[in-house]
């Protein structure tokens, strides 16, 4: 399929050779240039193949690796992704671009750390129609933002209940640590909407002044909430 | 046609270094020429002495105004830019302690290159004042031995730039007081007492 491309010029040429003789001899002349450049044109046409194949495929990847999300940077905590890097000044070529596509303005190393999840402890993306306990304890963080979100834009006329907690009105046990349950059904405690009514969701944990933005290689499974899995409604 | 066939290959393999070319000269250049990045978006409030709300968290049973342009905001965090251009002079935001947690973040277009929080405030007050290396040395030179200044000078590797302000509701009833908060922050072009801010540039 692909070799029709530079195969036709080729073959044009070659009917292009025949062509000429029989032309009356005002057409002639033009004939044989014409002749000439159908010859040529099966370089020129590889050489425009080439440049196109070039430009397209360079434009479009460089479109599909700064669409979204971060591509890299990212540090696995159990379920969670942190991203150390992304407000840095010495954050990698991707995501400044992306950054600079969304408009986003990621929270600096001495202002936050974001942690984003969207697989739970097992690994299974998280969706919808699942209901999900985040809880335990956080890393030390003078305050922390839990918020949920579905991917893309918000869905018209949804009444917003609740897109997240904050570390001040979470209710806790005794012992400090929470318990979030991300559910599509009203729950006891903090019950957190699912956002939307099907597809994927994503959780994001986001500590403000923190002392671990500086250090994320120090958090460990223990220190960011677990997300388990709590059923699923269909 | 296997001569043909070979040209192809080589058009082929051509185009596809090509492409890593353009690829990575693409996604270098994205940040350079993008006009939606928060620098270029910010730049209409430069000659406000307030930050731009960008996001104002919901209050009651108003929903945040469509000014928000951050992708995925937080529900529960005011936010407002000051943008800055050093050739004006230099840049000073200053912000007075509340009882909600405040920060400042200097972004240029390569990034944050500082951040501080309320809690670096000297008696109830953060101010913050961004300048360039020739700024800085004539600040430096300017400063009265005896009555030190008490600003927090910071270095920009980048004439513009914008100051984010971000200010956390913790409960919903502090969400109208975070919206506040924002709008209290100052963002001011320091004017060189003497007119002498050509000077340094001549060096």
């Amino acid at each position: 399929m692909s070799l029709a491309i530079p195969g036709s010029p080729g073959r044009r040429s070659a009917a292009g050779d025949d062509r000429p003789a029989p032309l009356p001899r005002s057409l002639g002349r033009t004939g044989r240039l014409v002749a000439r450049v159908w010859r040529k044109s099966s370089v020129a046409g590889l050489a425009v193949y080439a440049l196109a194949l070039g430009g397209v495929l360079g434009l479009a990847s460089a479109d599909w690796a700064t669409r979204g999300g971060y591509p890299f940077g990212g540090v696995k905590v159990g379920a969670w992704t942190a991203w150390p890097r992304a407000g840095a000044a010495n954050a990698d070529p991707y995501t400044r671009a992306v950054n600079a596509r969304r408009g986003e303005i990621p929270l600096a190393v001495g202002e936050g750390l974001l942690l984003t999840a969207a697989v739970d402890d097992q690994g299974q993306a998280l969706d919808a129609t699942c209901s999900y306990r985040i809880g335990g304890g956080t890393p030390p963080a003078r305050a922390w933002t839990l918020t949920v979100a579905g991917r893309g834009a918000r869905e018209p006329g949804r009444p917003a209940v609740r897109e997240g907690f904050t570390s001040t009105e979470v209710l806790r046990s005794a012992d400090g640590r929470f318990s979030v349950v991300l559910a599509p059904e009203v729950q006891p405690g903090n019950w957190l909407p699912s956002p939307r009514d099907s597809g994927p969701v994503r959780v994001a944990l986001r500590l403000y002044d923190t002392p671990v933005a500086a250090s994320v290689g120090s958090l460990d499974r223990e220190s960011v909430p677990a997300i388990t899995r709590l059923g699923c409604a269909s | 046609m296997r001569l043909v066939n070979l040209r192809f290959v080589y058009a082929t393999l051509i185009g596809l270094v090509l492409a890593g070319i353009v690829h990575i000269a693409a996604v270098l250049a994205i940040p350079r020429l993008s006009e939606t990045d928060a620098v270029s978006r910010a730049r209409t409030s430069e000659n406000l002495d307030h930050p731009q709300p960008i996001y104002t968290v919901a209050t009651g049973d108003e929903p945040s105004p469509p000014e928000a342009w951050l992708p995925i905001p937080d529900p529960a965090v005011a936010v407002g830019v000051c943008a800055y251009d050093l050739a004006d002079g230099p840049m000073r935001v200053s912000a007075r302690t509340g009882p909600l947690s405040l920060s400042l973040a200097a972004h240029a277009r390569r990034g944050a290159f500082y951040a501080v929080t309320d809690q670096a405030a000297v008696r109830g007050a953060l101010d913050l004042v961004i300048l360039t290396r020739a700024q800085y040395d004539e600040a430096l030179a300017d400063d009265d031995e005896n009555d030190p200044s008490r600003d927090v000078r910071i270095v920009a590797p980048d004439n513009r730039g914008v100051v984010v302000v971000r200010v956390i509701a913790g409960l919903p009833s502090q969400r109208p007081g975070a919206n506040a908060a924002v709008q209290a922050v100052s963002c001011t072009t320091d004017m060189p007492a003497d007119e002498s801010a050509g000077k340094p540039a001549a060096r």
